[in-house]
């Protein structure tokens, strides 16, 4: 059964509360990023039926607006999710290089998880880190600057993290 | 000359703390707007010159005045956080170390406007930056600036920050009310514009960050003091974020009065181009504005010296200039493919496209499609001109901009850069081991004497 902790519930209310009463869909996308991050790291049905029932609204509202923004998953991932930014700014400062690294190093293609299941790779589009090329975004933060070495040394991190 | 205006306090450790901001002069500028009358604030904007700092350049004064203001029916200001222009990270500087310019150049903002409950619609992707804002405002809460009855004055006013998921055209205004609305970003028809039904078809101003934290300094200065920096049209700072082959890539305020050149060499900004490499192009204002060779670039087409502001940009219209945009500064060396980088670009089109209307859809995937066979050695030289033909057919045949910002790209591409483009279909095997270099793209340009 797909639930919110208390503590999320109350956060909830929390966000739908910013919105005047009677416009609560406008708390849909707050409220997704925070199932996704609660139910496995992507939107499976039921979460979103889930999702249309505390806004109230019908499930297909949900699965249009899940399906629309590029930061929802509608598909399992990986535990962590690499998304590296190739858009021009990046290209010019080799993140087509980055990219062809972590593939040959994980052994997957792009859009793939390794079969261990720790790790997606998923270019991505401007990021807005241009000066700070090449990055990745991995959960909410920025990695940037990206190096092979900086690749090498941020996967092992996170293989360890994995393990504990 | 360097105008520290919004960035004057970048050097101080701590600023994106209430106190520290506040013991440097912060929210003197709201205490003074608060004891103003609001049609006097909308003025002082005015007078300043202020033009949209989001890529537009609308004149933020006059966008004020469309606001309708029927009756017991609530207005709303949203800022627009939803930086995504490729070339563009300016506004996640401001938002990220001076937080309070912002929180207090919405409180201005929505004191002027008359918006009890004001949202700061923000990209998905600057997750982080939820936190530090969120906390912002919870300080300027805490003193009396947000809330209830601030200062006394009987004014309410909330502030809330809304994350977006992962989309481009959320940055579009229209889009961007819909997706606050929790819908997809479509954008909607105009009219009804904004200021008369917007946000759950309120009346409802959307401005950019940078352009709200403006505010500030224009209240602190006066309108009229503020317009006397840069020149012409070109009023106030503007910020530049900075990358691709340059030594310093980063975020700089300019006062529009520099050249480009020095903008690119000085080591007050760029600091020059990497390894000693030369100039080759240089997309200014963000991916979507046209791409220039160096010899348009500091140079206009009439041998004149170009210069960092909207105006100079702008001289000879597309066929030899560009334009200020966003200010996302994107710099390619002699080493860079222009094909390999349009590519990318029509290819962020092509992902970003809402889908609404067919000329944007189909179009950026076409042209995506040519672009990556020219690039990859298989295209042929009748592609060229289907490119053009395609871009031409997207060009302001949309309900929004993305139309037209995808074109732009692609067709100044040609424009400029058409010998690469033939190079590649003529050698395709030798087009994949190297690139075409910077070939004749920095050569003087004959000026015809005047008439």
């Amino acid at each position: 059964m797909i639930k919110f902790s208390e503590e999320r519930l109350k956060k909830v209310n929390e966000i739908i509360a910013r919105y005047p009463e009677g416009k609560q869909k406008s708390a849909l996308i707050p409220i997704l990023h925070m199932a996704q991050d609660d139910f496995g790291g992507w939107l499976d049905a039921p979460t979103m039926d889930y999702v249309a029932e505390i806004l109230q609204i019908k499930p297909i509202e949900v699965y249009e607006v899940a399906t629309f923004y590029s930061m929802f998953n509608t598909k399992p991932v990986g535990k962590y999710l690499l998304e590296v930014c190739r858009t021009g700014p990046c290209m010019l400062n080799g993140s087509d290089d980055i990219i062809d690294y972590i593939k040959e190093k994980l052994d997957i293609k792009e859009g793939e998880t390794t079969a261990d299941g720790l790790f997606t790779l998923k270019p991505a589009e401007c990021l807005g880190a241009c000066g700070y090329a090449p990055m990745m975004q991995l959960g909410e933060h920025f990695k940037e600057h990206l190096t092979k070495e900086k690749v090498d040394t941020l996967i092992a991190e996170l293989r360890a993290k994995a393990k504990n | 000359m360097a105008a520290k205006v919004l960035l004057k306090n970048d050097h101080i450790e701590g600023i994106r703390y209430y106190d520290t901001y506040r013991k440097h002069g912060g929210y003197e500028a709201a205490e003074k707007a608060l004891k103003m009358a609001q049609a006097d604030i909308v003025e002082e904007v005015k007078k300043s010159g202020l033009r949209g700092r989001g890529g537009a350049g609308f004149p933020t004064g006059m966008k004020w005045s469309f606001l309708a203001k029927p009756e017991g029916v609530p207005r709303h200001l949203v800022c627009n956080a939803d930086e995504s222009e490729p070339g563009t990270f300016k506004d996640r500087y401001l938002m990220e170390f001076h937080p309070h310019t912002l929180i207090e150049g919405l409180l201005i903002s929505s004191f002027a406007l008359g918006s009890n409950a004001t949202y700061i619609y923000i990209r998905g992707e600057y997750a982080w930056i939820v936190a530090i804002l969120e906390q912002a405002i919870d300080e300027a809460k805490k003193a009396g600036w947000l809330g209830k009855n601030i200062q006394g004055t009987g004014f309410d006013c909330e502030i809330y920050v809304h994350r977006g998921a992962g989309a481009y055209i959320c940055g579009e205004e229209t889009a961007l009310i819909e997706s606050l609305e929790g819908k997809r970003g479509n954008p909607r028809m105009k009219p009804p514009f904004p200021a008369i039904q917007g946000l759950w078809m309120r009346p409802t101003v959307v401005n950019n960050v940078e352009t709200l934290a403006a505010v500030v300094p224009i209240i602190n200065m006066g309108g009229e003091e503020y317009a006397k920096i840069g020149i012409g049209r070109s009023t106030g700072s503007k910020l530049l974020s900075v990358c691709g082959n340059v030594n310093k890539p980063g975020v700089y305020e300019i006062d529009m009065t520099i050249s480009v050149e020095e903008f690119i060499y000085s080591d007050e900004y760029c600091g020059g181009i990497p390894n000693g490499k030369r100039l080759k192009a240089c997309i200014p204002g963000g991916s979507s504005v046209p791409i220039v060779p160096a010899n348009l670039l500091f140079k206009t087409a009439k041998g004149e010296t170009r210069y960092m502001n909207y105006e100079s940009l702008s001289d000879g219209g597309f066929a030899t200039g560009t334009m200020m945009g966003s200010g996302g500064f994107i710099v390619l060396d002699e080493d860079q493919c222009i094909v390999r980088h349009t590519m990318t670009l029509a290819r962020f089109y092509n992902h970003e496209s809402c889908g609404q209307c067919s000329p944007c859809r189909e179009g950026t995937g076409w042209m995506y499609k040519i672009l990556k066979n020219i690039e990859g050695g298989k295209g042929k030289m009748s592609d060229i001109d289907l490119l053009w033909d395609i871009q031409r057919r997207i060009e302001g045949n949309t309900i929004c901009p993305l139309g037209d910002a995808a074109a732009w790209p692609v067709a100044a591409a040609i424009r400029h850069f058409r010998d690469e483009f033939e190079w590649h279909v003529n050698n395709p095997e030798e087009s994949q081991k190297r690139n075409y270099g910077l070939a004749h793209y920095a050569d003087p340009i004959h000026v015809p004497a005047s008439a």
